[in-house]
């Protein structure tokens, strides 16, 4: 317990990177995720097509395979150059190859939910909204998404608890996050069962907390029925 | 300049080929043991009745559903020898990765057992079978035809996981081309052809789910005309 309790800012740092990769990625992810969902399913030439490769490719690839790719071909030419994150506070190249990639692995799900979501809408509704004279993009925006919203909600909210666990893995390139802050201290310290549990059980009550979440909004919409 | 040279592939070819038969070796056998663990959990959770194990096996769910593989390949691999349970690289792995996945097969598996409706139990129970004859005669292969495209998506996250056996020294196809990119940097290459080999053994699994279901949904429309 004492080396829990004297090594207990090293794994706050880690936690730390954790959260801010996690949170930065669901933004992100979200905005990308709805784009190619939204381009997918309305059948653009080439765009559509460009988007449904992206989609079908990252998810049929290991996420660490994405995150050791991007490291070694994207993130020297660009972010040893440029610094694009320097306004969220994220400075580090590895931060920035993390944040990328866990943002284009998770948007690629995001986006297939939102496909999943909008196949289910009726298309009369889309042919309503025109002939009241929206514009394909207030369609979109102003019919479409509120209801995929509100109707996947759960879905995406699992998704981001798996993203939270998926974090673990940028330990691959080198960052000290929870996971690898927790194997280094058990190393050092040769405490392995207190502070692995402690690791675990600050996983699971993030992730638990998320998921509960997911099923009472599931709950929720189902009742509301929309 | 970089040149794109596909023949450095030929040299480590032994390799690859080591690690890919590691890759679906490991695959094969972890999807065994998820699928055999799987079926007691949902025995137990669904059919059995004993609140005990009931809660137990739900608690055991929910805790391995919320915390990350790499941390429980991490805890296989280096708390269980300190109890005094020794197993080499290969063996932890896939303890952990079918511990893991087996907890996810048993959700999909659940919900598939959720549709039959009762009405089966009580004919099957004043038939004369036992519990487990009834779950393994009646119940489980009507709900597992109802979930062999979950399942099926179930084990293409298997193939992807079990690339995290990299982290501890399992020599699978994605640590080998983490090896090889380490020694002489031919990055393109090697992800070429981990990208091709994932996603042709995840298209194998896609392939088969759709044969079976094709298959059953055959069969099954025959007993409902006769």
């Amino acid at each position: 317990m004492n080396d829990l309790i004297t090594n207990m800012p090293y794994l706050l740092n880690g936690f730390k990177v954790t959260i801010i990769l996690s949170f930065y990625s669901i933004i992100f992810s979200l905005f990308l995720g709805v784009t190619f969902g939204v381009l997918r399913y309305f059948k653009i030439p080439f765009v559509s097509f460009f988007c449904a490769c992206f989609i079908e490719l990252t998810r049929s690839i290991p996420l660490i395979l994405y995150i050791v790719f991007i490291h070694y071909t994207i993130s020297p030419y660009l972010f040893n150059t440029y610094n694009f994150t320097s306004y969220l506070g994220i400075d580090s190249v590895e931060m920035q190859t993390a944040l990328i990639s866990l943002t284009l692995f998770t948007s690629a799900y995001i986006a297939e939910i939102v496909r999943s979501g909008m196949e289910n809408i009726d298309r009369q509704q889309i042919w309503d909204a025109k002939s009241l004279g929206f514009s394909t993009f207030q369609t979109v925006r102003y019919i479409i998404l509120p209801v995929v919203l509100a109707k996947s909600l759960p879905s995406w909210i699992a998704q981001f608890a798996s993203l939270i666990k998926d974090t673990s893995l940028v330990s691959v390139i080198g960052l000290v996050e929870l996971t690898r802050a927790s194997e280094i201290i058990s190393e050092i310290t040769g405490k392995d069962f207190i502070i692995m549990f402690f690791t675990l059980f600050t996983y699971f009550i993030i992730c638990f907390l998320l998921s509960n979440l997911a099923k009472y909004l599931n709950k929720k919409y189902n009742y509301m029925n929309i | 300049m970089y040149n794109v040279d596909f023949s450095i592939l030929y040299k480590s070819l032994p390799q690859i080929i080591e690690g890919l038969t590691t890759t679906i070796y490991v695959c094969l056998i972890s999807f065994i043991f998820a699928f055999i663990l799987s079926s007691f959990i949902t025995y137990f959770r669904v059919l059995k009745g004993i609140k005990f194990i009931e809660n137990a096996l739900a608690c055991l769910v929910e805790f391995i559903r919320n915390t990350p593989l790499l941390l429980q390949i991490y805890v296989v691999f280096k708390l269980l020898p300190q109890v005094g349970l020794t197993f080499s690289p290969v063996l932890s792995g896939i303890l952990a990765l079918s511990l893991y996945q087996g907890v996810y097969f048993s959700e999909v598996m659940r919900s598939g057992i959720a549709q039959i409706k009762g009405e089966q139990k009580n004919a099957a129970y004043s038939l004369g079978f036992s519990s487990f004859e009834t779950f393994i005669f009646i119940i489980f292969p009507q709900g597992l035809k109802n979930v062999i495209s979950p399942l099926g998506s179930q084990i293409i996250n298997l193939i992807k996981n079990s690339s995290l056996l990299s982290f501890i020294a399992v020599s699978d196809i994605f640590y080998i081309s983490y090896q090889k990119i380490a020694d002489d940097f031919r990055i393109i290459e090697y992800f070429t052809l981990c990208l091709i080999l994932y996603t042709s053994l995840t298209g194998i699994v896609l392939i088969f789910t759709h044969i079976l279901n094709f298959c059953l949904k055959v069969k099954f429309k025959e007993v409902s005309f006769a």
